[in-house]
């Protein structure tokens, strides 16, 4: 703080150089440079080859590919569209998140707020365990232990709410295995694990002082739920809900022989078995696809794919957003 | 002389406000199993559908009596607080038989078909009916450890050079590569198997194990890229400058103090990366052919992997195939559960490792 | 036994520093002679560690960091171009203010890990541990451990084994910043005991909060002001003995008699 400072001229600034100097640095950041943009690479290029082999069947087919409901391999020329796969795809992660947000919130508020600290951690083992379960395991399951016993959920719920039209099915003999409605139950438990486990980290990482001193004027669990933990929590929560719901349109395997692939579309008949899902058609498809068949699918494939990134996209927004101490 | 000496004894620590008089703890209890016998007797009466009486019987029994515990001990918001209680209790009892009966019902599947003939034949020479007692996932398993083995050898360097590129660069694309890595996490499996698929087709190469090797990897980066970029900056920003102010340069500060100080929280990151793919099917159903018997080659002809070996007989009518199936992914999830369970075995011994010794008394 | 190197004369000239847009520092010109102790003392937060890491090059790592000035060892500007940071700091060590011994590494590896991470071969690495560990005054209490981890020390045996792995690159110049303010009483005496013998053959500068420590340990003292968002600078400069007995700010006066910081 020199007093004459008024008339000194304004100090220059040196070029400092922080940078690689010897020939070991030049080389360390060089390599990890490469590497680390091969991430630019790896998007372009898996962009860049999906679209070349699926350009021609987009441009065959053209704009009706997305909303057309018609796939028809055997006439010339061939006709394929995946306008049911695409809204199936969307009603299964619909119900797959209904189904799993209070599941996952429930857990989490168990493992933060009600479980001693050596059950919390067995149970976030747990959860972290359902998540490494790979999804052809669950598929296994889905199909032989689990459609039977929601195939009955599901028979009840049209028995005595039949009357609500997304209950209703044309026949109830038909059983209820390979509707959206099982379909949805198990990517409920894929995704169980992605909701959980940000919601834990959210409850968490509230402020205690909040919690405390919600508790100190007088509220009671239910009370500083409603008006603490729920409120700052919510946008994390909706941001993990929408990041489940991004793996959820990508699921192929699990339900892949639990759905029965028509290619109508299933407004909302949840316990009807009818509709799809565009990861498992292209699976089912991809056994005795000809050239131009294989092209329609990589075509889908890359429509599932901009689908995904946009869901994942909005979803990475508002986690962010809403948890601003989280240093993504 | 002794009773006044054990007046001077330490009392037991006591915590007042955790007592629970003993009338709530039998309300409590009262509360909990009332309803489940009300639930029994009406199934058994009325001959009720199970579920119809879980969501139907038990759970409204269950609300009433838990508020009515609530409301004697704390009045209106006592309510509330039971209903909350019996909710999350529920949903997430539910979640974890659900889990449960997934393991139970791989286990006692599964174990029908376990045998150490399982582990180690391959099926060449087995049809949809022969018997149990033939054939396994031997080749399955070398199957899988070729691919995957190839895909982590790839990616591994990969992932963790560029999690010391985000750690230890201050250039400015820092936060676009996180970005791009993260979008690459959001692939789903099956478009994978598509984009290599889409390669293949373009060159004109074979479908091989090889493919399926690549395939796997955009699937593994972002697990390994992640957890090395945490398990790097975890490692203390002094012990950089420390090594920095002695005359280091840069590769050698990271080479000889960050890597080694990062050493199991990167072994973590291949061990979660691994269990990442390992029971990834759709990718691989697109691009490896599969085979019945064993195969070394990777970059030819068919070959055999865990999650194609149950996705193969998952469909089969019959039971022997099926039983086959259940044998397959009891295989895989043990393979994952030793992945995952090293992973636990390792962040316990790194904290326990961690916790600072006891001051020695400087003399 | 070879020879410890010649202790070095340190200046800085019209040092001014920016972290990004915003000046830290301005225009600080001091003078560290060699073989003598010189304190910075100050209030928290006027620029002291960031002045110091400057005299080592260590100021550049920081991402934004600016600088203008120079600091001259023996007369040769270290911010010149022939001059890279990797050299300056093996000849301009330091000490930090949290003991930070590489905890994978045995107290005998830690010593000699400086000589490792500039690329130097080791010749007689035993004389090394031994030499450096005793100038540090903790030989006595390791030399039958040296195969044990680092971190089964105490701290204050810590920021001695810390003191030791800098003496062990032979500096001309040893940079400390707040070396003692994690520690207890007893270490920060021992410490400050091995300051003293150090300076016989090493130029030392020391960052310290603790004015009782600048007038036991050090031969002159700078002191460093900074009001609420003006660059910091230096008050007064000059021996101890005057800045706290005789001051001739009255800032300088108000420090040093406790009147605020």
């Amino acid at each position: 703080m020199s007093e004459s400072s008024v008339t000194k001229p304004a100090p220059v600034r040196r070029k400092l150089s922080a940078g690689p100097l010897s020939t070991g640095d030049k080389w360390f950041f060089r390599t990890t440079s490469i590497a680390a943009n091969f991430a630019f690479v790896l998007v372009a290029f898996i962009l860049i080859f999906l679209f070349i082999q699926a350009l021609p069947a987009l441009t065959s087919q053209g704009l009706p590919f997305v909303y057309g409901t018609e796939w028809n391999t055997q006439q010339e020329p061939i006709v394929m569209q995946i306008g049911p796969m695409i809204w199936g795809s969307l009603l299964i992660g619909a119900i797959g998140v209904v189904f799993a947000t209070p599941l996952a919130v429930s857990l989490a508020y168990l493992i933060v707020f009600m479980l001693p600290s050596r059950l919390a951690k067995v149970a976030t083992t747990l959860v972290d365990l359902l998540a490494a379960l790979p999804s052809v395991i669950i598929g296994l399951w889905g199909l032989f232990v689990f459609s039977p016993v929601a195939s009955e959920w599901g028979a009840i719920l049209n028995k005595y709410l039949g009357w609500i039209p997304i209950f209703q099915v044309k026949s109830a003999d038909n059983g209820f295995g390979g509707s959206p409605f099982i379909a949805g139950w198990i990517v409920a438990i894929m995704i169980v694990p992605i909701i959980t486990s940000i919601t834990r980290e959210v409850f968490s990482q509230l402020d205690r002082d909040l919690i405390n001193g919600a508790l100190a004027l007088g509220g009671s669990r239910f009370s500083t739920f409603r008006r603490v933990i729920f409120p700052t929590s919510a946008g994390a929560v909706v941001g993990g809900v929408l990041l489940g719901l991004g793996r959820a349109l990508g699921e192929t395997v699990a339900i892949f022989y639990v759905l029965q692939i028509t290619f109508n579309i299933n407004w909302g008949q949840i316990l009807e078995p009818n509709g799809g899902a565009v990861a498992s058609m292209i699976l089912s498809k991809f056994g005795e696809a000809t050239q131009e068949e294989v092209s329609g699918l990589i075509a889908a494939g890359l429509v599932l794919f901009i689908l995904t990134l946009g869901i994942n996209f909005i979803a990475s927004i508002i986690v962010n957003r809403a948890q601003p101490w989280r240093k993504n | 002389m002794e009773e006044e000496l054990m007046s001077f004894a330490p009392r037991p620590a006591v915590q007042p406000w955790a007592r629970v008089n003993t009338g709530r703890r039998i309300q409590i209890l009262l509360a909990s199993i009332v309803p489940i016998l009300l639930t029994a007797a009406v199934i058994l009466v009325t001959g009720l559908d199970r579920n119809v009486a879980l969501m139907g019987v038990f759970l409204p029994l269950q609300l009433i009596a838990a508020s009515a515990v609530g409301f004697r001990a704390f009045g209106r918001r006592g309510v509330g607080d039971a209903a909350l209680i019996v909710f999350v209790v529920f949903f997430a009892t539910f979640v974890l038989v659900l889990l449960a009966s997934v393991v139970f019902s791989l286990v006692s599947q599964g174990a029908q078909a376990m045998s150490w003939g399982f582990f180690t034949q391959n099926n060449r020479y087995v049809s949809n009916t022969t018997s149990l007692e033939y054939g396994g996932v031997g080749h399955a398993i070398i199957g899988t450890l070729l691919v995957v083995g190839l895909t982590t050898v790839v990616t591994v360097p990969l992932g963790i050079a560029m999690a010391i590129y985000l750690t230890q660069s201050q250039s400015k694309t820092k936060g676009i590569i996180r970005t791009l890595t993260q979008a690459i996490s959001g692939l789903p499996s099956v478009v994978a198997g598509l984009f290599i698929l889409s390669i293949a087709i373009t060159l004109d190469w074979q479908k091989s194990g090889f493919l399926g090797s690549m395939a796997l990897l955009p699937l593994m980066l972002p697990t390994i890229a992640r957890v090395a970029e945490e398990a790097l900056r975890l490692v203390p920003v002094d012990l950089r400058y420390a090594a920095l102010a002695l005359g280091a340069p840069n590769y050698r500060a990271f080479f000889q103090v960050i890597l080694p100080a990062a050493k199991s929280g990167l072994v973590t990151a291949i061990l979660l990366g691994v269990a990442r793919i390992i029971g990834e099917t759709a990718p691989l159903i697109l691009t490896v052919p599969i085979s019945n018997g064993t195969s070394w080659d990777l970059f030819s002809g068919e070959i055999m992997t865990l999650p194609a070996y149950v996705y193969n007989y998952l469909g089969s009518a019959f039971v022997p195939s099926q039983n086959r199936a259940w044998g397959g992914a009891l295989v895989l999830m043990i393979l994952v559960a030793i992945l995952f369970g090293s992973t636990r075995i390792l962040s316990r011994s790194k904290s326990l490792k961690s916790k600072p010794t006891k001051e020695k008394a400087s003399k | 036994m070879n020879s410890l190197a010649k202790a070095s004369t340190l200046s800085s000239e019209n040092i001014s520093v920016w972290f990004g847009q915003r000046q830290v520092l301005s225009d600080v010109n001091l003078v560290f002679p060699a073989n003598k102790v010189t304190a910075l003392i100050g209030p928290s937060g006027c620029g002291k560690s960031t002045f110091i890491r400057t005299l080592n090059r260590m100021h550049e790592l920081i991402p934004g960091a600016g600088l203008a000035g120079s600091v001259y060892l023996d007369g040769e500007d270290i911010y010149s171009e022939d001059f890279d940071a990797v050299s300056v700091r093996i000849k301009i060590g330091m000490v930090f203010q949290k003991p930070n011994p590489f905890p994978t590494m045995t107290i005998r590896d830690n010593i000699l890990s400086g000589l490792r991470l500039s690329g130097r071969k080791i010749e007689n690495g035993d004389e090394v541990v031994e030499t450096s560990l005793r100038r540090a005054s903790i030989w006595n209490e390791v030399k039958d451990r040296l195969n044990d981890q680092a971190i089964s020390l105490s701290g204050g045996q810590q920021q001695r084994l810390c003191i030791a792995r800098s003496l062990a690159m032979n500096p001309q110049v040893l940079l400390m910043d707040e070396p003692c303010s994690a520690l207890d009483p007893g270490s920060t005496r021992r410490i400050e005991e091995t300051i003293q013998e150090l300076s016989s053959n090493m130029t030392i500068v020391i960052v310290t909060h603790n004015m009782q420590q600048a007038q036991r340990v050090s031969d002159q003292t700078a002191f460093f002001l900074a009001d609420d968002n003006t660059p910091g600078g230096v008050v007064e400069f000059g021996a101890t003995e005057q800045i706290f007995n005789g001051p001739i700010d009255q800032r300088t006066n108000d420090y040093v008699n406790g009147h605020f910081g």
